[in-house]
């Protein structure tokens, strides 16, 4: 059959019966019009027996239906009632098993949270649950603050911990660092470099600690042993070349001493005495 | 259904029951008596172990919609067996037009074989069929 399958399951249950009684009559087939006609005046027999049955009931004064009624309705109707029992006991009946209640599987709620209510005594069980209690049901909550003087003082304590932590191994990771021993992996212990390079010259690193900033006494006190350097190289020679070897050595000289590289390690630097202008 | 309520004078050949709403009016006095049955009640009796080819659960919706509720199955059997035999009843005879015009139609031809063993049951078979017990049916062979 070529048409939609009706949405009544109920109806193709019929027609299905019919159908077998058709075939036990003999047919192999038949049409979809000749076969929805016989259903249709099939089921029309069922309806029509079923009021004229409750007309006859009714009209005994009484609200349970009795053979008798539908006896009767089948008199009404034209029906004969004598060849039921014959047709009943016929040898070839095709029984059709009953029609399965597929229960319409529950959705299970998959977001299911919380109790649903369940239904006031005055709402029919047949009707929609009550939605989720979280749906309806809303509670502002706000973690209570700690205010134990304890717990603060430990938060407050480990949080400056980790701020530091974490910062100096940003520093290490990402700036120059010094190792702290002579193996080559820079991983374990890296210290951050805290060389300053000022004009190619390294200063000590407490440098700053030692000079304030903020006041500035004399000129000449900022700048003492980058001046006391370069003038020694300028008087050694001008040329620029060999400054700049000059420099590297150096450097090179300054690399030996400082095969560790620590600047808490480095050879002290005095102060070049300040010259005070006479005039 | 109005179809057979009117008409049901003429159709009643099947049972010998039916013979004795019908009686002429000119014979009063030899009204038969419903002859037979034991009454269907011990036909009902039968009934609790039969399971018949309408499902229950069709027979007691449809019934439902007409307002007929009943707990007790052996109602909704016996309705669905009068259901069934109705549609017996008619796809039999449809058939044997069927078969009727098959046989007319290999006289005609006069082809040696069947030429369609296959019974289908068609509109103006059926027709035909439900025209002897009362109902008139026609479509027309095409839909607009």
């Amino acid at each position: 059959m070529s048409e939609p399958e009706p949405s009544d399951p109920l109806r193709s249950c019929l027609r299905m019966a019919v159908s077998s009684l058709c075939t036990e009559v003999g047919y192999d087939c038949a049409d979809s019009t000749a076969l929805e006609t016989v259903t249709e005046m099939a089921q029309s027999l069922i309806v029509e027996l079923g009021r004229s049955a409750r007309a006859f009931c009714e009209l005994a004064s009484r609200v349970e239906p009795v053979s008798a009624d539908i006896v009767l309705s089948m008199v009404e109707m034209g029906i004969p009632v004598q060849g039921l029992k014959e047709y009943a006991m016929r040898s070839n009946r095709v029984t059709l098993p009953a029609p399965a209640q597929t229960v319409t599987a529950k959705q299970t709620a998959i977001l299911h949270t919380g109790n649903k209510k369940r239904h006031p005594g005055h709402i029919q069980d047949h009707l929609p649950e009550m939605p989720d209690s979280h749906s309806y049901i809303r509670t502002p909550t706000h973690r209570q603050p700690v205010t134990d003087y304890e717990s603060v003082r430990e938060k407050a304590a480990s949080q400056k911990r980790d701020v530091e932590r974490a910062l100096t191994r940003f520093i290490a990771k990402t700036g120059k660092i010094h190792n702290l021993f002579k193996t080559d992996d820079s991983n374990l212990f890296p210290l951050i470099s805290c060389e300053k390079e000022e004009e190619g010259m390294k200063l000590p690193p407490y440098l700053d600690a030692l000079m304030f900033k903020d006041q500035v006494f004399e000129e000449d006190e900022r700048e003492y042993l980058p001046k006391k350097r370069k003038s020694s190289h300028n008087d050694m020679d001008d040329d620029d070349e060999d400054n700049v070897d000059k420099k590297a050595k150096l450097d090179e000289s300054l690399a030996e001493v400082e095969n560790i590289d620590n600047p808490f390690l480095r050879p002290v630097r005095l102060p070049r005495p300040v010259k005070t202008p006479v005039k | 259904m109005s179809h057979t309520n009117g008409q049901h004078d003429e159709q009643l050949s099947n049972g010998p029951s039916s013979n004795y709403q019908y009686q002429p009016v000119s014979e009063p006095g030899s009204l038969p008596v419903a002859s037979t049955s034991p009454p269907i009640s011990d036909f009902l009796v039968q009934l609790e172990d039969y399971t018949p080819t309408i499902p229950d659960s069709v027979t007691a919706h449809y019934l439902a919609t007409a307002g007929l509720e009943t707990t007790d199955p052996r109602i909704l059997r016996l309705v669905s067996l009068a259901a069934q035999k109705f549609v017996s009843d008619v796809a039999s005879d449809a058939l044997t037009n069927c078969k009727m015009r098959q046989a007319n139609a290999t006289v005609t031809t006069t082809k040696k074989g069947g030429k369609e063993k296959k019974y289908v049951m068609t509109t103006e078979d059926l027709s035909l069929a439900l025209g002897e017990h009362g109902v008139n049916v026609r479509k027309p062979p095409y839909y607009q």
